[in-house]
């Protein structure tokens, strides 16, 4: 039994016999396909991963560096990019500042409520999803977490001991399964529906009305909101009547929130950075600060670095192409079990091994718990062991 | 699309001869689709060259029947994104495998309905499910919860 490292679910139960993958969503079994490894490269041209990690090292060792990705790397290998940033005094990013960072710093700075997936499993009630589709992004999250298993306190089934909520503004897979008991909310503006609890919760006739009996479910236990990009960007940076909503909901039932969506570990390199300095993402440790123009995209297009230490990640395809464009101005070392776009247009690619067929370690689950990978085989280029080898020729 | 007993009724010979060893050609049509009588028994389809192109439609009528396991159950793997809803909802599931699929896992028992199968679903043991055999009832779980309709049955 291994770990899929395929998205923030991080599921236990993957058993692979024959070349078949089972239990593994679609998304999941496809990382276990290991067609598109990459090769050790230097300007193109195939060389062995010495000369290459030699070549990353002389690049690494002069001018402005960025180190970017991380978030599907081990802790162990997040650990170390953090030390190899501090030690050339580099900028330091990851997906999180488009994607859910937002949400994870407030859950460790304490500002709103969390709880594992485990206990969800075993005591959520309303299980309610805000501006996620997680039957596409993190295929399990509803069969193995929470709406659909048994577990604990919920022993009677879904349609029973669970009351399902999904608020997006169109009707996703995932509204389609808010049937019986159960409710849909087309949301076309989020702050509206924050203000929708808050006006129930003052006993006023709330601007979406299914808000009304979505509160007085949560008045019976134990709840969980999920959110996702959606929400993010229908907040659009104004959280503060957010938190105000947990805090009110908490006193009068029990509400928690899980940031639902995103790479394997994410969270992982959040936590750490943030025990480190304070921050999640988007830091210097030149200057000891985090800030929204160290974001790795505004890096490449104000032309602040001269090079970036890519790991684990596929800027070229998830970036808009002028920013892509600059990333082939400067120069890069791209870190990375598969062959991506990224690696087609960088100075210098080292080929790590994939979390879990190469190499194991420590994941952190959407919801923060940690995971132990073990790997199915032990490979010699470990993203820890890369990674240990640039820091001392650096 | 499922198929309707009314649909293959009609294009039987209508006759009630009892050849088929049912007493209508009605109670034949609801046989034929739950798959406990095939067309061949009905005979005078196949003598009686004024059948023959009633005889053809029908053919291309029951066409999906036989990628359809016994119970009906059609699964279009294009369609799947193997979140397991279907297989942690099936209630034979959480009965026999509590710990298992009941609580939302892989399977832990040889035998499951459905399972995972390299990133989509896949019927295999058909017995099992609540819908075949004598006592059958008229489950939906799986299908009514998933989102993508790669789930289908026969008779709707
Ligand atoms: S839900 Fe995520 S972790 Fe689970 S099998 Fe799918 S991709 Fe892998
Ligand atoms: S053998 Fe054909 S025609 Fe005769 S009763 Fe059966 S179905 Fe009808
Ligand atoms: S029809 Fe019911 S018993 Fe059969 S596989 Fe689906 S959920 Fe299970
Ligand atoms: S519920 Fe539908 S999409 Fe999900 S695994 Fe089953 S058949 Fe596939």
């Amino acid at each position: 039994m291994v770990f899929c490292t395929g998205c923030s679910c991080l599921c236990p139960d993957i058993r692979i016999e024959n070349g078949r993958v089972y239990n593994a969503c679609r998304k999941g079994s496809s990382i276990f396909n290991e067609k598109k490894r990459a090769k050790p490269t230097v300007n193109g041209k195939e060389t062995d991963i010495e000369t290459a990690i030699e070549r990353a090292a002389e690049i690494l060792s002069s001018g402005n560096v960025a180190i970017y990705g991380l978030d599907t790397i081990p802790i162990e290998a997040q650990k170390l990019a953090i030390g190899l940033a501090e030690e050339l005094e580099a900028y330091i990013d990851d997906n999180s500042s488009f994607c859910l960072g937002d949400f994870v710093e407030m859950i460790l700075r304490g500002e709103i409520p969390s709880t594992t997936l485990d206990d969800v499993k075993n005591n959520a009630y309303v299980i309610f999803y805000w501006g996620t589709d997680p039957y596409n992004s993190l295929s399990r999250h509803l069969s193995l977490y929470t709406y659909y298993p048994r577990g604990g306190k919920r022993q009677r089934g879904y349609e029973e001991d669970r009351f399902l909520v999904v608020a997006d503004i169109r009707k996703s897979h995932t509204a389609k399964l808010a049937k019986k008991n159960a409710r849909f909310i087309r949301v076309d503006d989020d702050l509206k529906l924050v203000e929708s609890f808050i006006q129930a919760m003052e006993g006023k006739a709330p601007q979406y009305p299914d808000v009304a009996r979505v509160l007085s479910e949560m008045k019976k236990g134990y709840s969980v909101i999920f959110g996702g990009l959606g929400l993010k960007y229908g907040l659009n940076g104004r959280y503060e009547e957010f938190t105000e909503m947990f805090r009110r909901l908490n006193e009068i039932t029990e509400v928690y929130f899980i940031p639902s969506g995103f790479h394997s570990n994410m969270r992982g390199f959040n936590e750490l950075l943030f025990e480190k300095t304070g921050y999640i993402n988007r830091y210097s440790f030149k200057e000891g600060v985090s800030k929204a123009e160290f974001e790795f995209s505004r890096l490449l297009i104000e032309e602040k670095i001269d090079s970036a230490l890519i790991i684990g990640s596929d800027p070229v395809n998830s970036l808009p192409f002028e920013v892509s464009r600059k990333l082939g101005e400067i120069n890069t070392v791209v870190v990375d079990p598969l062959n991506s776009l990224t690696s087609m247009i960088a100075d210098v690619v080292i080929p790590s091994a994939l979390t879990p067929i190469g190499q194991g370690g420590t994941m952190m689950r959407s919801d923060g718990v940690r995971v132990k990978v073990e790997p199915l085989r032990e490979e010699e280029w470990t993203d820890v062991k890369v990674l240990t080898s640039l820091k001392e020729m650096v | 699309m499922p198929i309707t007993p009314m649909e293959v009724y009609k294009l039987l010979p209508k006759t009630n001869c009892r050849k088929c060893g049912e007493t209508t050609c009605m109670s034949f049509a609801f046989k034929l689709i739950n798959r406990e009588k095939t067309l061949e028994e009905c005979t005078p389809l196949f003598e009686d060259t004024k059948y023959s192109s009633q005889l053809k439609d029908l053919q291309n009528l029951l066409e999906p029947l036989k990628e359809a396991t016994e119970t009906g159950l059609i699964v279009d793997e294009d369609l799947c994104s193997g979140c397991a809803n279907c297989v942690v909802v099936c209630p034979v599931h959480a009965s026999d495998d509590p710990y298992g699929m009941g609580s939302g896992l892989g399977p832990t028992i040889d035998d499951p309905i459905l399972r995972i199968e390299d990133g989509v679903v896949r019927v295999v043991n058909m017995k099992k499910c609540r819908r075949y055999g004598k006592n059958r009832i008229l489950c939906v779980a799986c299908r009514e919860n998933c989102p993508s309709d790669a789930i289908r049955f026969l008779e709707g």
